[in-house]
């Protein structure tokens, strides 16, 4: 029984070791993850939001891209370019949110696979939103592609992906 | 120690606040019985929910009249394990293409135990090989015109000849009275299609 009872003990503390070395160093998946739910929850504005408040948010999301940004956009509603620069992130954040408040966006599936050197991944993202009053919601599937860059894993690429063809 | 086992037995008969016969209802006669029921009860819920039939609720106007917007429905994820999916199936569809991802080395197994959160739900109207129009509505495959008894409502659409690839199903909506450019529609692949609609 004592065998038994210190297997049982040993096998725990194995488990709560692991899962604490997982919370304290997590992988590049884990990061990444978290990264695109925090600009998820970034981009979407709150109801009533002061000027400043809506600067320092827009530059909370140019923050999570490189200095410039390869756009690859079949959607016509999301523009034509071709890449952008993190200051005019900044203006689209900022002029997005200063529509008005109530759009919601999510990630609500999200798959993430890191290139073996483990400096560049991508993630592919079903992209979610709500717009206040409205009744529907957008549905666009996403492919983002990061790199660690300075320690930081930075979006360098986004493309639409169209999910019918 | 016999004794001791006794004794607690009893004293926990004289303290017990429920009656006799709402212990039995409730708990059963063996509560080591009942918990190990409890637990195959919960573990077969959570397997046959999460890979055998999935439960989803239908958002959105795109599948009216047939589904109509916040109905519950269950898909069969096992529907094609025998055969492939046939024409008027109604499936569910995964948005993650899986082919775009350069990186992704995702075994077809592990794209199957994966349960996405969102999926679009549509109606096979094309098969492999087979070429898919609208004209003035009408759905034309290889020219011909398909018969469409769960089509309701008057349909403009106009859209040129599409050749659907080996692997690849085209799928459509049944609410065609919105302009087409607001649908989703197209060719979808196969691994895309999570399983066909029961109700």
């Amino acid at each position: 029984m004592k065998t038994v009872l210190r297997i049982v003990l040993i096998v725990a503390l194995a488990a709560l070791g692991a899962w604490l070395w997982t919370v304290l160093f997590p992988g590049p998946e884990k990061v990444i993850h978290r990264r695109l739910l925090e600009l998820a929850r970034t981009v979407s504005p709150p109801g009533d939001e002061s000027d400043l408040a809506r600067l320092a948010a827009a530059r909370r999301v140019a923050g999570y891209f490189a200095a410039n940004v390869e756009l690859k956009l079949t959607v016509p509603e999301l523009g034509q370019r071709d890449s952008m620069d993190r200051e005019e992130i900044t203006q689209a954040a900022l002029l997005a949110r200063s529509r008005g408040g109530g759009l919601r966006v999510n990630f609500p599936d999200v798959n993430v696979n890191v290139a073996p050197d483990r400096q560049s991944a991508v993630a592919d993202v079903t992209v979610e939103a709500h717009l206040a009053g409205g009744h529907d919601r957008l549905l666009q599937e996403m492919k983002f592609t990061f790199r660690k860059i300075d320690g930081q894993w930075l979006i360098t690429r986004v493309e639409t992906i169209q999910t019918l063809s | 120690m016999a004794q001791e086992q006794v004794g607690q037995s009893s004293t926990g008969r004289e303290q017990s606040w429920l009656p006799r016969w709402v212990r039995i209802v409730v708990i059963g006669r063996n509560p080591k019985r009942t918990l190990v029921r409890v637990m195959v009860l919960i573990i077969t819920c959570c397997v046959v929910f999460k890979f055998i039939l999935l439960p989803i609720r239908v958002e959105g106007i795109s599948m009216l009249p047939t589904y109509p917007d916040r109905s519950v429905n269950v898909v069969n994820r096992l529907a094609y394990l025998r055969h492939e999916p046939q024409r008027g199936d109604v499936v569910s569809i995964r948005f993650d293409r899986g082919d775009t991802n350069t990186l992704a080395a995702v075994p077809p197994a592990g794209t199957w135990l994966k349960t996405p959160h969102v999926m679009l739900l549509k109606r096979i109207i094309g098969l492999p090989g087979e070429t898919v129009a609208f004209d003035h509505g009408r759905v034309l495959i290889n020219g011909e015109v398909l018969d469409e008894p769960y089509e309701k409502t008057p349909c403009d659409w106009n859209r040129p000849p599409v050749k659907v690839g080996p692997g690849e199903y085209f799928v459509v909506g049944d609410n065609r009275t919105m302009p087409w450019e607001g649908h989703m529609f197209g060719r979808a692949q196969r691994r895309q299609i999570i399983g066909k609609v029961i109700l």
